[in-house]
């Protein structure tokens, strides 16, 4: 004789216990208005104040100003162009030179070549230090006085201008930032490159495939979601440019960056809420990769 | 047959070649790409008046530590890198005790709204700072007229801990759900139906199930939190309660031309969370890996 | 605006400063008002902040500071800050918590912010001090708009023309006879003939060619127009401004190569290793100078930037007001306001000489007549100008001057054939400013 056990279907939507039902709210309730008070609500102030005219000390100073702001800066700030202008130069860079190239070594490093493991750690070693002290290693490089002004003889008196010469300061700010951000992206890769079956490779090696052949046809489409994530990583990582100029720099004048623009006007000694208007440029920028981000990585949540 | 069992010989003979070049050109790359931080300590190893009177490309007449002791001592960098763990730690636990409790509500239990929290949180993680630091400035003085004291948040230990919270939470709920995932819907079945109450289901069930994401996610969290300077410099006026990365800036132009000592400042700063790198590197990958790849 | 009011002929300062002989009686005394006050403090803490300095700041506060706590029994606890930041974040820092007293600057950063209710009203404080202080520094202290002070003038220096006597006796010139233009270039010709660099300027900061941008527009256009230029009364698209850049383009040849690269310290620099002809910058690097050996202090020479229109003279010349001012949020601001009188009184200009302070102090009690002969010759080009301003950052809006002009004139050094198009963005900007 069978007794069939019935097990609820709707075991889930048991009602849960007052306690219980507190202990939920708790659970999400503390962590997501923790999110809203110190992220999302200062972000809509910001866009609000856009909008606006004041230096940011007394509030009965607040004035209205519709879209002047933005107008000021797309029409009559050539700052910005640059910034933008930078921005860009700094995304192409990565898109097209940087990522790539820690994609490379990551698939390089990962074939097994003699030593991979510690050619991970260099590769990876200038993501771990805090751009303050990047930013001091570097100057011992390359301020007058540093490393290479001495190979080349140089010393205070008649140092090549590096951080101030336009054509060449931006490669040398993309140089350090690519420094880092390889290594970043390599490691992602390789960790995504471990997933890979080994047996493919294998096999296709032995049909006489070269390297590149491999890597084009069965590396990249297996790693096709890694990818995105890392492209949009990329457009991420170039649009919150900031800390290493910040340090280098300190202002805006000479590298120009969007968020160095945002922080000498919406702080400092002369503030205004153009600071302001910078901050919802760059937010607006921002939103596609962060949406493209999101789809991707709930793509099976969100169907 | 045997045609191809020579090409392939011959084949893996070009592979071999190929393959010392690539490692030999990588290991040549790999010292390039380490000199500029082996430049430093050198630096940082000799001693001030040697470069004065002999150049920077002087042959070493002195090999010395004391560039590190006068750091300590001059820069008090004890206190900045004390300053650094009272920040730091707190941070770390509760990003993660936080991002735990998030994930967790939104992956074992069925809620309409489990999907935008999720969107909320992972999206809030690549908010620009810049967008929001000076009304984070203007809430925390504002909260702490409140309550008396402008100095409850602004200018405290707490209210820096806050902010880092706040901003990295959104990716530890982001990498523990997707870990969440991976654990079988089954243990939290019969949890509920043994009667555990939602608490012991986290804490007794669930939690000792995550050790290893959450000490992947530990090393991370440590090294981001750890380097980040940007916070420090605008909500702490005090210099004395600055972490390292951001008293480096006040050393940098105190000391600018003193390279020996701001060397030798710099390489400490950097020592805890290389010396962590190396020593869990493991986890610092996977950690990584989680992250980054779903599943 | 109401900023102009900050810049006055202001030659009573000098006369006042350059008393010599009053020695500074020993057991000279705050007057009575402030004595209640000093009494008022006993026991309490005072947060000071030195703004920069390095050790020889530390150790000068320390010895006010310390002379401050003997007198009045209140404890003083510093801290140093890096100046770059504490100026970015000034707003924030004084709203938030800030030190009681700190080391500031007169002009607009002291009215602007005073006006707003971040910095304490000093009225009495300066009530005290009255009879040390020459009325022109009082003025220069006080905010037009709001008629308080928020700052207790100490000390001021002058911008003018550096360079080495040695060096300028080697290439066949008389140092002590850089009058006019001619003059002046002939030395960075001939400077650069040797191999070195004419006229060194250091632009990264943003900030530091704007000396040379005050000091021409002052010598060929007058001070009254570059008064009015800064505040909107005359316009940057002017050929009269742009007549100052044609004398700047001509500077631009002599300069060295990494102008965009060194700030004001690389500028020194370049003149302590004898790599250049001459510079323009406040004289407050001097005890660097000294630092290194008596020699080079002996070799430094100062004279006022070269006459260029006849008309104008040398009449005009930016030296900065320094001062104390007092966070009107701070946690103790009774204590602040009688650190701040101490340190603007005689007693403490005397504790800050001591340790190693070489400014020139504004205070009538001030005695120069022990200087030696670089400072006397500061007293002198300061003497010759009947007109002083602070220097464009601080007789300028916040908003204009950093954020405008100092890229404004980066920009024109790096492309000096796009001046017409950088000042009509300048004027534009200007424009759009929103009323104060």
């Amino acid at each position: 004789m069978k007794t069939a056990v019935t097990i609820p279907k709707n075991r889930n939507r048991r009602s849960l216990s007052k306690t219980d039902r507190l202990t939920l709210t708790t659970f999400i309730g503390i962590p997501t208005l923790l999110q809203i008070i110190l992220l999302w609500v200062p972000a809509v102030v910001t866009i609000i104040l856009s909008f606006t005219y004041w230096n940011g000390i007394r509030l009965k100073d607040v004035q209205w100003a519709g879209i002047q702001n933005y107008k000021n800066i797309l029409f009559n700030n050539p700052l910005f162009y640059q910034a933008l202008k930078n921005n860009g130069i700094w995304l192409l860079f990565f898109i097209v030179i940087a990522t790539p190239l820690g994609i490379l070594l990551a698939y390089q490093i990962d074939r097994g070549i003699k030593g991979h493991a510690f050619y991970e750690s260099i590769y990876y070693l200038p993501v771990v230090l805090s751009l303050a002290v990047i930013g001091i290693i570097w100057n011992f490089m390359l301020q007058p006085g540093g490393f290479v002004q001495g190979l080349m003889g140089r010393d205070i008196g008649n140092a090549i201008s590096i951080w101030g010469n336009p054509k060449i300061n931006t490669w040398v700010i993309l140089g350090i930032a690519s420094w880092r951000h390889i290594g970043y992206i390599m490691l992602l890769y390789l960790s995504g490159l471990k997933s890979v079956d080994p047996a493919l490779k294998e096999a296709a090696a032995i049909d006489g495939a070269t390297d590149w052949q491999i890597f084009r046809k069965i590396i990249l489409p297996t790693m096709q979601p890694v990818n995105i994530i890392i492209v949009v990583i990329t457009l991420i990582e170039s649009l919150r440019a900031f800390d290493l100029v910040y340090i280098i720099y300190g202002s805006p004048t000479i590298f120009p960056l969007l968020n160095l623009l945002v922080f000498q006007n919406f702080a400092g000694q002369g503030i205004s809420m153009k600071g302001a208007a910078y901050a919802v440029i760059l937010l607006l920028l921002c939103i596609v990769p962060i949406i493209t981000y999101l789809r991707i990585s709930f793509k099976e949540d969100l169907k | 047959m045997s045609t191809g069992v020579v090409q392939s010989a011959e084949y893996r003979n070009n592979q071999k070649r190929k393959d010392t070049f690539i490692s030999i050109f990588i290991g040549f790359f790999a010292f390039v790409w380490i000199f500029p931080i082996l430049w430093t300590v050198w630096t940082s190893l000799r001693p001030y008046n040697d470069i004065i009177s002999y150049g920077i490309f002087s042959w070493p007449r002195h090999i010395t530590l004391v560039n590190y002791f006068n750091a300590i001592k001059e820069m008090h960098i004890g206190v900045y890198l004390m300053n650094s763990l009272i920040v730091t730690v707190p941070s770390v636990i509760l990003t993660l005790f936080f991002g735990s409790l998030v994930a967790f509500v939104v992956t074992r239990y069925q809620y309409k709204f489990n999907l935008w929290i999720l969107l909320l949180f992972t999206a809030g993680n690549m908010l620009p700072i810049v967008l929001t630091y000076i009304p984070v400035f203007w809430m925390f003085i504002w909260v702490g007229e409140l309550f008396g004291n402008r100095n409850l948040l602004y200018n405290n230990y707490g209210g820096l801990i806050l902010v880092h919270v706040g901003f990295q939470v959104g990716f530890a709920t982001f990498v523990l759900s997707s870990y969440m995932k991976t654990i079988p819907k089954e243990i939290s079945e019969s949890a509920k139906i043994d009667g555990a109450s939602v608490f012991r289901h986290y804490w007794s069930v669930i939690l000792p199930l995550l050790r290893p994401a959450l000490a992947a996610l530990s090393v991370l969290m440590t090294t981001w939190i750890y380097n980040e300077f940007f916070w420090a410099l605008v909500l702490m006026s005090d210099d004395s309660k600055r972490p390292i990365t951001s008293a480096l800036r006040r050393l940098q132009g105190q000391y600018v031309t003193d390279f020996n000592l701001l060397a030798a400042g710099a390489i400490i700063a950097a020592s805890p969370t290389v010396i962590m790198f190396f020593v869990l590197r493991k986890q610092f990958i996977a950690g990584l890996t989680l992250g980054s790849t779903k599943g | 605006m109401s900023e102009e009011k900050n810049v006055l002929s202001r030659r009573s300062v000098i006369k006042g400063a350059a008393v010599g002989g009053a020695a500074l009686a020993a057991g000279s005394t705050l007057s009575a008002g402030s004595a209640d006050a000093a009494t008022k403090v006993k026991g309490s803490t005072v947060k000071w902040t030195t703004r920069g300095g390095g050790a020889t700041g530390d150790a000068i506060a320390k010895a006010v500071n310390d002379a401050f706590t003997k007198k009045t029994g209140a404890k003083v606890v510093a801290q140093q800050v890096n100046s770059d930041d504490f100026q970015n974040n000034f707003a924030q820092i004084m709203q938030g918590s800030p030190d009681d007293a700190f080391g500031w600057m007169a002009g607009y950063r002291s009215n602007h912010f005073g006006e707003m209710g971040l910095l304490a009203d000093l009225t009495r404080e300066i009530g005290h001090l009255k009879t040390n202080l020459p009325a022109a520094a009082i003025k220069g202290s006080t905010s037009p708009v709001s008629k308080k002070p928020y700052i207790l003038p100490t000390t001021y220096y002058p911008w003018g023309l550096h360079y080495r006597k040695s060096m300028v006796k080697d290439i066949g010139m008389n140092p002590e006879k850089i009058g006019n233009w001619d003059d002046f270039v002939k030395l960075m010709t001939l400077t650069q003939k040797k191999g070195l660099v004419g006229y060194s300027l250091g632009a990264k900061g943003g900030w530091e060619a704007m000396g040379t941008f005050d000091i021409l527009n002052a010598r060929i256009n007058g001070y009254k127009y570059h008064i009015d230029l800064l505040n909107g009364r005359a316009k940057w698209t002017d050929a009269r401004t742009k007549e100052t850049f044609k004398y700047f383009a001509q500077l631009i040849p002599f300069m060295n190569a990494n102008v965009m690269d060194i700030s004001w310290d690389g500028m020194r620099d370049l003149l302590l290793q004898k790599k250049t002809g001459a510079m323009m910058m406040g004289s407050w690097f001097a005890n660097d100078f000294k630092a290194k050996s008596q020699a080079d202090y002996d070799d430094l020479w100062v004279v006022p930037f070269p006459e260029i229109n006849p008309k104008f003279g040398v009449d005009t010349i930016d030296a900065p007001l320094d001062g104390i001012s007092v966070a009107a949020n701070g946690k103790n601001i009774s204590g602040g306001k009688a650190l701040a009188e101490f340190w603007a009184s005689p007693e403490g200009i005397a504790a800050a000489v001591k340790a190693g302070d070489t400014n020139i102090y504004v205070s009538k009690s001030f005695d120069t007549s022990g200087y030696d002969a670089f400072n006397k010759q500061k007293l002198a080009v300061l003497a010759a100008a009947s007109n002083i301003m602070f220097f464009l950052d601080r007789d300028a809006r916040g908003d204009f001057a950093g954020p405008v002009v100092g890229p404004a004139i980066q920009n024109f050094i790096k492309n000096p054939a796009d001046i017409n198009k950088i000042l009509e963005n300048v004027q534009a900007q200007w424009d759009a400013l929103p009323k104060q």
